[in-house]
């Protein structure tokens, strides 16, 4: 099917003019077809044979397709012959057109239909283009952002190709799933009025974790069940505190060195223990024995600002204790038998805890009587 | 202010800086007396004088050879080619001696070629030509094509008080067709394009003559908006407007009265082509006159030129695109 001009893309067979075996002249009328605007004849390319025809009378076809074979004129004295050719197909007078329009394509995108997708997060795989042959307009791409864009203004999200969970984190991961579907978790909170902890921490210098730490330590000393192991049924109370101490390694995970016999240090030892464990893990220096067998951990998160957190335990061990930000807030103080509000350093602090192994009676008696000392240290 | 036709403002324009300025001469072929082929220099020898308006013989290279020796001593000669075909016989003292001067010697050349150019007229071939690209191609030469009584006013006076040789195409179908409010006295306009339709959907880039086929196209279309944008000098072609109005618009006709091959419009397509690329919606599409001669006979030169039917069609093509 040739083509009948610049924007004529298909065409409509009306009749044929000669039929199989005929012979015909060069630029002889073989058949005739109709555009959208008029009718024409169509030449043969060459004289000869006319072999098949290959679509019937009614039938609209792109221009370019076969609609017709023949073999040329000196092959046609000597049939069967080689020499074929195609009628309206490549060889065609289309193909000798010297200028065409260009075509609209509806799986190639133009430079401003690429850019403006990308800017506005359209997938042009999911546009319905409304140019030319289902080419899709920038037009298009507007709607298409414009449709999908949310009341806030912001279009749809097309996210950037997914990567690989570090193994740190594939290994972090499989902890806190394991450790959520083995334990029943529960968590309590206690609320501390923490002065007697800052004047502490800063007659000796440090930060308030190793005065929890030292004063948790002291608590669980009277509180065993929870510096325990629960690994399926078998339950371990122990004697030591082997403290844990949850330190973040920013983007790549988190790791928990282990402060071995805590009991046996005081704040200023626990401080300098706890310094130097987690400079090491910063450092990524920390030995494998120094990452095991913990027996109950300290999660830190307060100094960001948060006031609370369900902290996972840190499997097999039965209790986490989850230190939040120190904040002055007004509290009722009784002085002299006399209620006043006053303005005190308070924190929260979480214990998340094994139901399996505890109740909550007990966890609540642990943290009454770990306010009681941290607001009684000195 | 006073409406004027873009001839009477051409006219004005001469006047004017024959008026303002004693080192404006007027040169050219039957200006004086007769007035000018087209009458543009009518009244003005007799007002100014002879040695002022001043009848050359019929050699366009004498013309523009004179006035650049007139400019390096120091005047402002305006030089007028009775056909802009003509200008063909002093090509070799525009190219190679006006538009070289500066870069050679170290001489300003500040002359005004002024070439009523175009066809519509029922002219022929040698006088119904648009030769700018010919003197685009040329470094040193300035190029300007009004499309309105208001630029060419302000245009003629911009060129006579440039320091670069100006090549100033008038063109003859706008002579008398087109009128607009004038303001007397001097002033000038800038040598930048001119947005004078907006739309979004489409821009059409044209110049002189053809502004006024764009506009009709583009009232002929209701169903999107169509930009059209007025070059106004060619030389210096205003390549941020021009990117300006392909960012807006995403697709870009750009029409040519001049034959098609390398005419100015080639130049803009190039540009955009090369730094409007990311913005593109569609292919630059240029309409303009075959490479051809162009025809005595009414019929076939309207065939030839680009009217307002061609750029409309090619305007629904590409937003159909």
């Amino acid at each position: 099917m040739p083509q009948l001009g610049i924007t004529v893309t298909e065409g409509t067979l009306i009749a044929w003019r000669r039929q199989p075996g005929d012979l015909v002249a060069r630029d002889e009328a073989i058949c005739d077809v109709s555009s959208d605007k008029v009718d024409t004849e169509i030449p043969a390319p060459a004289a000869g044979r006319i072999l098949e025809l290959l679509i019937e009378v009614g039938t609209t076809v792109d221009a370019g397709t076969v609609i017709a074979t023949m073999e040329e004129e000196e092959s046609a004295l000597r049939a069967p012959s080689p020499g074929a050719v195609a009628v309206g197909g490549e060889d065609g007078p289309a193909a000798r057109a010297p200028r065409e329009a260009p075509r609209g394509d509806a799986e190639r995108h133009s430079p401003v239909v690429m850019r403006l997708a990308a800017e506005l997060g359209v997938a042009l795989e999911t546009v319905a283009g409304s140019g030319r042959d289902g080419r899709v307009r920038r037009e298009d791409v507007l709607a298409a952002a414009q449709g999908s864009t949310t009341a806030s203004g912001a279009a749809l999200y097309v996210p950037p190709a997914a990567g690989r969970l570090s193994r740190m984190r594939q290994t972090i991961g499989e902890h806190v799933k394991r450790s959520l579907r083995e334990s029943a978790t529960v968590t309590s909170w206690i609320e501390v009025d923490f002065s007697a902890v800052e004047a502490r921490r800063r007659a000796l210098g440090v930060t308030a974790l190793p005065v929890v730490a030292a004063a948790t330590v002291a608590t669980l000393a009277e509180f065993g069940e929870l510096n325990a192991w629960l690994d399926g049924d078998a339950y371990t109370v122990h004697h030591d505190v082997n403290l844990g101490i949850a330190v973040s390694l920013g983007a790549d995970g988190l790791i928990v060195p282990v402060v071995r016999a805590a009991q046996a240090l005081d704040v200023e030892g626990l401080a300098a223990a706890i310094a130097d464990l987690a400079g090491r893990a910063r450092a990524g220096s920390l030995s494998p024995d120094e990452v095991r067998d913990g027996t109950f951990t300290i999660t830190n998160p307060g100094q960001f600002g948060t006031f609370m957190a369900t902290p996972v335990l840190n499997q097999p061990q039965v209790a986490i204790l989850d230190i939040e930000a120190i904040v002055r807030r007004p509290v009722v103080v009784t002085e002299g038998g006399a209620e006043t509000i006053a303005i005190r350093p308070v924190c929260v602090l979480g214990l998340s805890w094994d139901h399996r192994a505890l109740d909550g009676a007990y966890a609540a008696h642990f943290l009454g009587a770990l306010r009681e000392r941290l607001q009684g240290v000195g | 202010m006073s409406e004027l036709t873009y001839l009477e403002a051409i006219s004005d324009a001469l006047r004017v800086a024959l008026r303002e300025d004693d080192r404006v001469l007027l040169l050219g072929e039957d200006i004086g007396a007769f007035g000018g082929a087209f009458k543009v220099t009518a009244g003005l020898q007799q007002e100014f004088g002879a040695d002022r308006v001043f009848d050359t013989p019929i050699s366009e290279e004498a013309i523009v050879g004179g006035a650049v020796g007139a400019a390096i001593v120091g005047m402002r000669p305006v030089c007028e080619m009775q056909f802009a075909d003509f200008v063909a016989c002093a090509f070799d003292q525009l190219v190679n001696v006006a538009g070289k001067l500066h870069w050679r010697a170290g001489l300003a050349a500040p002359i005004v070629v002024r070439l009523p150019c175009g066809g519509g007229v029922s002219g022929g071939p040698y006088h119904s030509q648009n030769p700018e690209a010919w003197f685009m191609h040329a470094p040193g030469l300035k190029v300007f094509a009004p499309s309105s009584a208001y630029d060419a006013k302000g245009l003629l006076l911009a060129a006579i008080a440039d320091p670069n040789p100006v090549i100033f195409l008038e063109h003859k179908y706008l002579y008398r067709r087109v009128r607009g409010e004038v303001p007397p006295g001097a002033y000038t306009t800038p040598q930048s394009a001119n947005t004078v339709r907006d739309g979004d959907d489409l821009v059409v880039i044209a110049y002189g003559a053809m502004v006024h086929a764009a506009l009709a196209a583009a009232e002929a279309i209701d169903e999107a908006g169509v930009r059209v944008l007025d070059l106004r000098t060619l030389v210096p072609l205003d390549e941020r407007a021009i990117l300006d109005a392909v960012r807006d618009c995403a697709k870009v006709v750009v029409v040519d009265e001049a034959n098609y091959t390398c005419a100015a419009g080639a130049q803009v397509a190039s540009l955009i082509a090369q730094y409007g690329y990311g913005d593109l919606d569609g292919p630059v599409v240029r309409v303009a006159t075959p490479d051809a001669p162009i025809p005595f006979a009414p019929s076939l030169e309207r065939a030839a030129l680009p009217g307002v039917e061609r750029i409309r069609d090619a305007c629904r093509e590409l937003l159909a695109y």
